[in-house]
Protein backbone atom coordinates (compact mmCIF):
# COMPACT_ATOMS: atom_id res chain seq x y z
CA UNK A 1 0.00 0.00 0.00
CA UNK A 2 1.29 3.43 -0.88
CA UNK A 3 1.66 5.79 2.03
CA UNK A 4 1.61 9.35 0.83
CA UNK A 5 1.87 12.22 3.25
CA UNK A 6 -1.10 14.57 3.21
CA UNK A 7 -0.74 17.81 1.28
CA UNK A 8 -0.09 20.95 3.27
CA UNK A 9 -3.49 22.72 3.34
CA UNK A 10 -6.39 20.44 4.18
CA UNK A 11 -9.43 22.46 3.14
CA UNK A 12 -12.21 20.52 1.47
CA UNK A 13 -13.91 23.22 -0.57
CA UNK A 14 -11.31 25.94 -0.97
CA UNK A 15 -10.76 26.62 -4.70
CA UNK A 16 -7.25 25.59 -5.59
CA UNK A 17 -7.31 26.47 -9.24
CA UNK A 18 -9.38 28.74 -11.41
CA UNK A 19 -9.28 28.59 -15.19
CA UNK A 20 -10.97 31.36 -17.14
CA UNK A 21 -11.90 31.22 -20.84
CA UNK A 22 -8.97 28.97 -21.69
CA UNK A 23 -8.18 28.59 -25.35
CA UNK A 24 -5.37 26.87 -27.17
CA UNK A 25 -4.94 26.95 -30.93
CA UNK A 26 -2.37 25.07 -32.97
CA UNK A 27 -2.22 27.29 -36.04
CA UNK A 28 -5.81 27.41 -37.36
CA UNK A 29 -6.88 24.35 -35.33
CA UNK A 30 -8.49 24.86 -31.91
CA UNK A 31 -7.62 22.21 -29.30
CA UNK A 32 -9.24 23.90 -26.30
CA UNK A 33 -12.07 26.38 -26.79
CA UNK A 34 -13.24 28.70 -24.05
CA UNK A 35 -13.10 26.38 -21.04
CA UNK A 36 -13.72 27.94 -17.61
CA UNK A 37 -13.85 26.04 -14.33
CA UNK A 38 -12.63 25.90 -10.76
CA UNK A 39 -11.05 22.96 -8.98
CA UNK A 40 -11.44 22.69 -5.22
CA UNK A 41 -8.89 21.31 -2.79
CA UNK A 42 -9.45 17.60 -2.34
CA UNK A 43 -11.57 17.22 -5.46
CA UNK A 44 -11.13 14.21 -7.78
CA UNK A 45 -12.19 15.19 -11.27
CA UNK A 46 -12.16 12.74 -14.14
CA UNK A 47 -12.08 14.22 -17.61
CA UNK A 48 -13.42 11.95 -20.35
CA UNK A 49 -13.37 12.44 -24.06
CA UNK A 50 -12.53 10.78 -27.35
CA UNK A 51 -9.16 11.01 -29.06
CA UNK A 52 -8.55 14.54 -30.31
CA UNK A 53 -10.93 16.15 -27.81
CA UNK A 54 -8.12 18.34 -26.43
CA UNK A 55 -7.89 16.59 -23.04
CA UNK A 56 -4.11 16.30 -23.03
CA UNK A 57 -3.76 19.88 -24.25
CA UNK A 58 -5.94 21.07 -21.37
CA UNK A 59 -3.83 19.07 -18.93
CA UNK A 60 -0.62 20.51 -20.35
CA UNK A 61 -2.06 24.00 -20.01
CA UNK A 62 -2.85 23.33 -16.35
CA UNK A 63 0.61 21.84 -15.81
CA UNK A 64 2.21 24.89 -17.40
CA UNK A 65 4.05 23.03 -20.14
CA UNK A 66 1.92 24.87 -22.72
CA UNK A 67 0.88 28.50 -22.76
CA UNK A 68 -2.76 29.28 -23.50
CA UNK A 69 -3.54 31.24 -26.64
CA UNK A 70 -6.16 33.11 -24.58
CA UNK A 71 -7.48 32.95 -21.05
CA UNK A 72 -5.71 32.46 -17.74
CA UNK A 73 -5.11 29.97 -14.95
CA UNK A 74 -4.79 31.11 -11.35
CA UNK A 75 -3.59 29.05 -8.41
CA UNK A 76 -4.74 29.90 -4.90
CA UNK A 77 -1.93 31.60 -3.00
CA UNK A 78 0.20 32.21 -6.08
CA UNK A 79 1.33 35.80 -5.75
CA UNK A 80 3.54 35.69 -8.83
CA UNK A 81 6.73 36.48 -6.86
CA UNK A 82 8.33 33.19 -7.80
CA UNK A 83 8.06 32.70 -11.57
CA UNK A 84 8.03 28.91 -11.39
CA UNK A 85 7.01 28.49 -7.74
CA UNK A 86 3.56 27.13 -8.48
CA UNK A 87 5.17 24.21 -10.32
CA UNK A 88 6.18 22.87 -6.91
CA UNK A 89 2.47 22.35 -6.18
CA UNK A 90 1.73 20.17 -9.20
CA UNK A 91 2.73 16.61 -10.05
CA UNK A 92 2.13 15.15 -13.50
CA UNK A 93 1.90 11.47 -14.41
CA UNK A 94 1.52 10.76 -18.08
CA UNK A 95 1.79 7.68 -20.31
CA UNK A 96 5.24 9.14 -21.11
CA UNK A 97 7.33 8.59 -17.99
CA UNK A 98 9.66 11.64 -18.31
CA UNK A 99 12.47 9.36 -17.09
CA UNK A 100 15.99 8.92 -18.43
CA UNK A 101 16.69 5.36 -19.56
CA UNK A 102 20.45 5.77 -19.07
CA UNK A 103 20.05 6.69 -15.39
CA UNK A 104 19.17 4.31 -12.59
CA UNK A 105 15.87 4.52 -10.73
CA UNK A 106 17.57 6.25 -7.82
CA UNK A 107 19.49 8.68 -10.06
CA UNK A 108 16.28 9.66 -11.85
CA UNK A 109 14.55 10.49 -8.57
CA UNK A 110 17.62 12.29 -7.24
CA UNK A 111 17.81 14.38 -10.41
CA UNK A 112 14.17 15.45 -10.21
CA UNK A 113 14.38 15.96 -6.45
CA UNK A 114 17.32 18.32 -6.89
CA UNK A 115 15.45 20.31 -9.51
CA UNK A 116 12.69 20.77 -6.94
CA UNK A 117 15.34 21.72 -4.37
CA UNK A 118 14.16 19.07 -1.88
CA UNK A 119 16.17 18.89 1.32
CA UNK A 120 15.33 15.48 2.77
CA UNK A 121 15.86 13.80 -0.58
CA UNK A 122 17.53 10.50 0.45
CA UNK A 123 14.77 9.62 2.90
CA UNK A 124 12.03 10.59 0.42
CA UNK A 125 13.64 8.48 -2.30
CA UNK A 126 13.97 5.52 0.06
CA UNK A 127 10.33 5.80 1.13
CA UNK A 128 8.94 6.19 -2.38
CA UNK A 129 11.02 3.39 -3.89
CA UNK A 130 9.85 1.16 -1.07
CA UNK A 131 6.27 2.22 -1.64
CA UNK A 132 6.26 1.55 -5.39
CA UNK A 133 8.07 -1.74 -4.83
CA UNK A 134 11.31 -0.82 -6.59
CA UNK A 135 13.66 -0.70 -3.58
CA UNK A 136 15.56 -3.77 -4.82
CA UNK A 137 15.91 -2.34 -8.33
CA UNK A 138 17.08 1.14 -7.34
CA UNK A 139 20.54 0.80 -8.89
CA UNK A 140 19.32 -0.64 -12.19
CA UNK A 141 19.14 1.43 -15.36
CA UNK A 142 15.58 2.46 -16.14
CA UNK A 143 15.91 1.33 -19.78
CA UNK A 144 16.02 -2.24 -18.49
CA UNK A 145 12.71 -1.86 -16.63
CA UNK A 146 9.42 -3.22 -17.93
CA UNK A 147 6.70 -0.73 -18.89
CA UNK A 148 4.91 -1.36 -15.59
CA UNK A 149 8.07 -0.77 -13.54
CA UNK A 150 8.82 2.42 -15.43
CA UNK A 151 5.31 3.69 -14.74
CA UNK A 152 5.69 2.85 -11.03
CA UNK A 153 8.91 4.82 -10.96
CA UNK A 154 7.17 7.66 -12.82
CA UNK A 155 4.57 7.62 -10.08
CA UNK A 156 7.32 7.98 -7.47
CA UNK A 157 8.71 10.90 -9.51
CA UNK A 158 5.26 12.50 -9.59
CA UNK A 159 4.83 12.29 -5.81
CA UNK A 160 8.44 13.09 -4.88
CA UNK A 161 7.76 16.74 -4.04
CA UNK A 162 4.39 15.99 -2.40
CA UNK A 163 2.28 18.04 -4.78
CA UNK A 164 -1.08 19.53 -3.78
CA UNK A 165 -2.49 18.74 -7.20
CA UNK A 166 -1.83 15.61 -9.25
CA UNK A 167 -2.55 15.59 -12.98
CA UNK A 168 -2.87 12.14 -14.54
CA UNK A 169 -2.90 11.76 -18.31
CA UNK A 170 -3.98 8.26 -19.38
CA UNK A 171 -1.80 6.75 -16.64
CA UNK A 172 -3.09 3.22 -17.26
CA UNK A 173 -1.81 3.09 -20.85
CA UNK A 174 0.33 0.01 -21.46
CA UNK A 175 0.10 -1.29 -17.90
CA UNK A 176 -0.41 -4.97 -17.18
CA UNK A 177 -3.29 -5.89 -14.82
CA UNK A 178 -0.95 -6.05 -11.80
CA UNK A 179 0.54 -2.62 -12.42
CA UNK A 180 -2.92 -1.19 -13.17
CA UNK A 181 -4.22 -2.55 -9.84
CA UNK A 182 -1.27 -1.01 -8.05
CA UNK A 183 -1.85 2.35 -9.69
CA UNK A 184 -5.52 2.21 -8.77
CA UNK A 185 -4.52 1.53 -5.17
CA UNK A 186 -2.26 4.58 -5.21
CA UNK A 187 -5.01 6.79 -6.61
CA UNK A 188 -7.40 5.54 -3.98
CA UNK A 189 -4.88 6.42 -1.31
CA UNK A 190 -4.15 9.81 -2.82
CA UNK A 191 -7.88 10.56 -2.74
CA UNK A 192 -7.64 11.63 0.86
CA UNK A 193 -9.84 14.71 0.64
CA UNK A 194 -6.83 17.01 0.71
CA UNK A 195 -5.08 16.41 -2.55
CA UNK A 196 -6.69 17.57 -5.78
CA UNK A 197 -6.61 15.04 -8.59
CA UNK A 198 -7.43 15.47 -12.25
CA UNK A 199 -7.53 12.22 -14.21
CA UNK A 200 -7.73 12.31 -18.00
CA UNK A 201 -8.90 9.12 -19.64
CA UNK A 202 -11.18 7.69 -22.28
CA UNK A 203 -11.69 4.52 -20.26
CA UNK A 204 -15.10 4.96 -18.61
CA UNK A 205 -14.89 2.22 -15.98
CA UNK A 206 -11.42 3.27 -14.72
CA UNK A 207 -12.37 6.91 -14.76
CA UNK A 208 -15.68 6.60 -12.94
CA UNK A 209 -14.35 4.45 -10.09
CA UNK A 210 -12.87 7.17 -7.93
CA UNK A 211 -14.23 10.43 -9.31
CA UNK A 212 -16.13 13.06 -7.30
CA UNK A 213 -16.88 15.00 -10.46
CA UNK A 214 -17.09 13.87 -14.06
CA UNK A 215 -16.58 15.97 -17.15
CA UNK A 216 -16.87 15.15 -20.84
CA UNK A 217 -14.76 17.14 -23.27
CA UNK A 218 -15.45 17.01 -27.00
CA UNK A 219 -14.23 19.27 -29.75
CA UNK A 220 -12.21 21.30 -27.27
CA UNK A 221 -15.25 22.20 -25.10
CA UNK A 222 -16.71 20.82 -21.89
CA UNK A 223 -20.04 19.36 -22.95
CA UNK A 224 -20.93 17.79 -19.60
CA UNK A 225 -19.87 18.61 -16.03
CA UNK A 226 -21.60 17.06 -13.01
CA UNK A 227 -20.96 15.51 -9.60
CA UNK A 228 -20.28 11.78 -9.85
CA UNK A 229 -23.01 11.09 -7.30
CA UNK A 230 -25.63 12.60 -9.59
CA UNK A 231 -25.30 9.99 -12.32
CA UNK A 232 -24.97 6.18 -12.43
CA UNK A 233 -22.48 4.40 -14.68
CA UNK A 234 -24.99 3.11 -17.23
CA UNK A 235 -26.62 6.52 -17.70
CA UNK A 236 -23.21 8.17 -17.95
CA UNK A 237 -22.13 5.69 -20.61
CA UNK A 238 -25.24 6.44 -22.64
CA UNK A 239 -24.77 10.16 -22.17
CA UNK A 240 -21.13 9.90 -23.20
CA UNK A 241 -22.12 8.17 -26.44
CA UNK A 242 -24.61 10.91 -27.20
CA UNK A 243 -22.32 13.80 -26.35
CA UNK A 244 -19.29 12.63 -28.29
CA UNK A 245 -21.29 11.49 -31.29
CA UNK A 246 -21.09 7.76 -30.66
CA UNK A 247 -17.32 7.73 -30.41
CA UNK A 248 -17.35 5.03 -27.70
CA UNK B 1 23.11 30.87 -6.39
CA UNK B 2 19.98 28.90 -7.26
CA UNK B 3 20.82 29.45 -10.94
CA UNK B 4 24.27 27.89 -10.50
CA UNK B 5 22.90 25.00 -8.42
CA UNK B 6 20.22 24.14 -10.98
CA UNK B 7 22.67 24.48 -13.87
CA UNK B 8 25.06 22.06 -12.18
CA UNK B 9 22.25 19.55 -11.59
CA UNK B 10 21.40 19.60 -15.31
CA UNK B 11 25.06 19.43 -16.39
CA UNK B 12 25.82 16.57 -13.99
CA UNK B 13 22.87 14.59 -15.32
CA UNK B 14 23.97 15.09 -18.94
CA UNK B 15 27.58 14.16 -18.18
CA UNK B 16 26.55 11.09 -16.17
CA UNK B 17 24.50 9.87 -19.12
CA UNK B 18 27.30 10.64 -21.58
CA UNK B 19 30.00 8.96 -19.50
CA UNK B 20 27.77 5.89 -19.33
CA UNK B 21 26.90 5.74 -23.04
CA UNK B 22 29.99 7.51 -24.48
CA UNK B 23 27.83 8.01 -27.55
CA UNK B 24 28.74 11.63 -28.29
CA UNK B 25 32.37 11.47 -27.19
CA UNK B 26 33.09 8.44 -29.34
CA UNK B 27 31.42 9.90 -32.41
CA UNK B 28 33.28 13.21 -32.00
CA UNK B 29 36.65 11.56 -31.49
CA UNK B 30 36.18 9.08 -34.34
CA UNK B 31 35.27 11.97 -36.63
CA UNK B 32 38.32 13.97 -35.48
CA UNK B 33 40.71 11.10 -36.18
CA UNK B 34 39.17 10.46 -39.60
CA UNK B 35 39.45 14.12 -40.62
CA UNK B 36 43.08 14.23 -39.49
CA UNK B 37 43.80 11.07 -41.48
CA UNK B 38 42.15 12.57 -44.58
CA UNK B 39 44.25 15.74 -44.23
CA UNK B 40 47.40 13.68 -43.74
CA UNK B 41 46.92 11.81 -47.00
CA UNK B 42 45.48 14.63 -49.06
CA UNK B 43 48.01 17.35 -48.35
CA UNK B 44 50.99 17.82 -50.61
CA UNK B 45 54.09 16.69 -48.62
CA UNK B 46 55.85 19.92 -49.58
CA UNK B 47 53.18 22.05 -47.86
CA UNK B 48 54.27 23.48 -44.52
CA UNK B 49 51.54 22.04 -42.29
CA UNK B 50 52.20 24.60 -39.55
CA UNK B 51 51.01 27.32 -41.93
CA UNK B 52 47.57 25.76 -42.34
CA UNK B 53 47.24 23.86 -39.06
CA UNK B 54 44.92 26.49 -37.57
CA UNK B 55 42.41 25.99 -40.37
CA UNK B 56 42.63 22.17 -40.18
CA UNK B 57 42.20 22.18 -36.41
CA UNK B 58 39.21 24.51 -36.59
CA UNK B 59 37.46 22.54 -39.33
CA UNK B 60 37.82 19.47 -37.14
CA UNK B 61 36.65 21.15 -33.93
CA UNK B 62 33.70 22.79 -35.66
CA UNK B 63 32.28 19.67 -37.29
CA UNK B 64 33.09 17.35 -34.38
CA UNK B 65 31.33 19.85 -32.12
CA UNK B 66 28.36 19.97 -34.47
CA UNK B 67 28.16 16.19 -34.30
CA UNK B 68 28.05 16.31 -30.50
CA UNK B 69 25.52 19.16 -30.44
CA UNK B 70 23.18 17.23 -32.70
CA UNK B 71 22.80 14.63 -29.96
CA UNK B 72 22.60 17.13 -27.11
CA UNK B 73 18.81 17.16 -26.92
CA UNK B 74 18.12 13.71 -28.32
CA UNK B 75 18.43 12.20 -24.84
CA UNK B 76 15.63 14.51 -23.71
CA UNK B 77 13.29 13.25 -26.43
CA UNK B 78 13.11 9.70 -25.12
CA UNK B 79 10.03 9.43 -22.89
CA UNK B 80 9.52 13.20 -23.26
CA UNK B 81 12.03 13.87 -20.47
CA UNK B 82 12.32 17.53 -21.47
CA UNK B 83 8.62 17.99 -20.66
CA UNK B 84 9.26 16.45 -17.25
CA UNK B 85 12.11 18.88 -16.63
CA UNK B 86 10.03 21.84 -17.79
CA UNK B 87 7.31 20.86 -15.31
CA UNK B 88 9.75 21.39 -12.44
CA UNK B 89 10.54 24.87 -11.07
CA UNK B 90 13.91 24.93 -12.81
CA UNK B 91 14.67 28.32 -14.38
CA UNK B 92 14.84 28.16 -18.16
CA UNK B 93 18.10 30.11 -18.12
CA UNK B 94 19.58 27.58 -15.69
CA UNK B 95 18.39 24.73 -17.90
CA UNK B 96 20.15 26.33 -20.88
CA UNK B 97 23.31 26.99 -18.91
CA UNK B 98 23.39 23.42 -17.58
CA UNK B 99 23.13 21.99 -21.09
CA UNK B 100 25.78 24.48 -22.23
CA UNK B 101 28.16 23.47 -19.42
CA UNK B 102 27.81 19.78 -20.27
CA UNK B 103 28.45 20.51 -23.96
CA UNK B 104 31.44 22.64 -22.99
CA UNK B 105 32.95 19.86 -20.89
CA UNK B 106 32.53 17.33 -23.68
CA UNK B 107 33.84 19.55 -26.48
CA UNK B 108 36.76 20.72 -24.32
CA UNK B 109 37.78 17.08 -23.85
CA UNK B 110 37.36 16.37 -27.56
CA UNK B 111 39.29 19.54 -28.50
CA UNK B 112 42.22 18.50 -26.34
CA UNK B 113 42.34 15.20 -28.23
CA UNK B 114 42.09 17.06 -31.57
CA UNK B 115 45.20 19.10 -30.68
CA UNK B 116 47.04 15.95 -29.63
CA UNK B 117 46.08 14.21 -32.89
CA UNK B 118 47.35 17.11 -35.01
CA UNK B 119 50.50 17.42 -32.95
CA UNK B 120 51.13 13.73 -33.59
CA UNK B 121 50.09 13.49 -37.25
CA UNK B 122 51.76 16.69 -38.41
CA UNK B 123 54.68 16.80 -35.94
CA UNK B 124 53.54 20.17 -34.62
CA UNK B 125 55.27 21.35 -31.49
CA UNK B 126 52.64 23.22 -29.48
CA UNK B 127 54.17 23.11 -26.03
CA UNK B 128 55.34 26.73 -25.86
CA UNK B 129 52.05 28.07 -27.25
CA UNK B 130 49.88 25.72 -25.15
CA UNK B 131 48.54 28.27 -22.59
CA UNK B 132 47.62 30.74 -25.34
CA UNK B 133 46.06 28.02 -27.50
CA UNK B 134 44.05 26.73 -24.54
CA UNK B 135 42.74 30.21 -23.69
CA UNK B 136 41.85 31.23 -27.25
CA UNK B 137 40.26 27.89 -28.08
CA UNK B 138 38.19 27.95 -24.91
CA UNK B 139 36.96 31.46 -25.72
CA UNK B 140 36.00 30.38 -29.22
CA UNK B 141 34.18 27.20 -28.22
CA UNK B 142 32.21 29.09 -25.54
CA UNK B 143 30.69 31.27 -28.27
CA UNK B 144 30.23 28.28 -30.56
CA UNK B 145 28.45 26.26 -27.89
CA UNK B 146 26.28 29.12 -26.64
CA UNK B 147 24.75 29.43 -30.09
CA UNK B 148 24.98 25.69 -30.72
CA UNK B 149 23.09 24.74 -27.57
CA UNK B 150 20.23 27.09 -28.42
CA UNK B 151 20.04 25.97 -32.03
CA UNK B 152 20.28 22.27 -31.19
CA UNK B 153 17.20 22.78 -28.96
CA UNK B 154 15.42 24.41 -31.89
CA UNK B 155 16.55 21.69 -34.30
CA UNK B 156 15.48 18.94 -31.90
CA UNK B 157 11.94 20.29 -31.88
CA UNK B 158 11.62 20.18 -35.67
CA UNK B 159 11.19 17.29 -38.05
CA UNK B 160 14.42 18.17 -39.86
CA UNK B 161 16.38 17.78 -36.62
CA UNK B 162 20.10 17.19 -37.17
CA UNK B 163 19.88 18.22 -40.83
CA UNK B 164 18.70 21.69 -39.89
CA UNK B 165 21.39 22.36 -37.27
CA UNK B 166 24.44 23.02 -39.49
CA UNK B 167 22.37 24.95 -42.02
CA UNK B 168 21.19 27.52 -39.49
CA UNK B 169 24.18 27.45 -37.17
CA UNK B 170 27.20 27.68 -39.47
CA UNK B 171 26.47 31.13 -40.94
CA UNK B 172 26.06 32.56 -37.43
CA UNK B 173 29.37 31.05 -36.34
CA UNK B 174 31.44 32.87 -38.94
CA UNK B 175 32.76 35.56 -36.53
CA UNK B 176 33.69 33.01 -33.86
CA UNK B 177 35.43 30.73 -36.35
CA UNK B 178 37.16 33.65 -38.05
CA UNK B 179 38.62 35.15 -34.87
CA UNK B 180 39.28 31.73 -33.28
CA UNK B 181 41.07 30.26 -36.30
CA UNK B 182 43.07 33.46 -36.89
CA UNK B 183 44.30 33.57 -33.30
CA UNK B 184 45.14 29.85 -33.23
CA UNK B 185 47.04 30.10 -36.52
CA UNK B 186 49.11 33.04 -35.29
CA UNK B 187 49.89 31.30 -32.00
CA UNK B 188 51.03 28.19 -33.87
CA UNK B 189 53.34 30.37 -35.96
CA UNK B 190 54.86 31.75 -32.76
CA UNK B 191 53.59 35.32 -33.18
CA UNK B 192 53.46 37.60 -30.10
CA UNK B 193 50.29 38.05 -28.03
CA UNK B 194 49.83 41.62 -29.32
CA UNK B 195 48.94 40.18 -32.72
CA UNK B 196 46.03 38.17 -31.34
CA UNK B 197 44.81 40.65 -28.71
CA UNK B 198 42.15 42.02 -31.08
CA UNK B 199 40.83 38.53 -31.84
CA UNK B 200 40.73 37.69 -28.13
CA UNK B 201 38.73 40.85 -27.37
CA UNK B 202 36.28 40.11 -30.18
CA UNK B 203 35.86 36.50 -29.04
CA UNK B 204 35.18 37.64 -25.47
CA UNK B 205 32.60 40.16 -26.71
CA UNK B 206 30.84 37.56 -28.85
CA UNK B 207 30.84 35.10 -25.94
CA UNK B 208 29.12 37.58 -23.65
CA UNK B 209 26.62 38.55 -26.32
CA UNK B 210 25.78 34.97 -27.32
CA UNK B 211 25.53 33.74 -23.72
CA UNK B 212 23.21 36.58 -22.74
CA UNK B 213 20.96 36.32 -25.81
CA UNK B 214 20.78 32.52 -25.81
CA UNK B 215 20.12 32.25 -22.05
CA UNK B 216 17.29 34.76 -22.45
CA UNK B 217 15.76 33.16 -25.55
CA UNK B 218 16.00 29.52 -24.48
CA UNK B 219 12.77 29.57 -22.45
CA UNK B 220 10.78 30.71 -25.46
CA UNK B 221 12.34 28.00 -27.60
CA UNK B 222 11.58 25.06 -25.30
CA UNK B 223 8.27 26.06 -23.79
CA UNK B 224 6.08 25.71 -26.90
Amino acid sequence: MIGVRPAAEPAQTEPLLEATALEKWYGPHPAVRGISFTLSSGEFLTLFGPNGAGKTTLLRLLAGSLRPTRGEIRFAGDDGDDEHGWRRRIGVLSHQTYLYGQLTAEENLRFYGRLYGLRDLPSRIDALLEQVGLQDRRTELVRNFSRGMQQRLALARTLLHEPEMVLLDEPYTGLDPHAARMLRGVLEHLRDGRRTILLVTHNLSQGLELADRVVIQAGGRWVFDAPRSSIDSATFEQLYSERVGGAL
Amino acid sequence: MEFVRQSLVIATKDLTIELRSKERLLSMLTFAVLVAVVFTFSLDPTVQSRGIAGAMIWVTILFAGMLGLGRSFSLEREQDAMVGVLLTPVGRGALFFGKFLANLALLSGATLVVYLIYALFFQLSMFSAAPGLAGVTLLAIVGFLALGTLFSAIAASTRLGDTLLPIVLLPLLIPVVFFGATAVQRLLLGRPFEEIAGSVRMLAAFDLLFLFVCTTLFGKVVEE
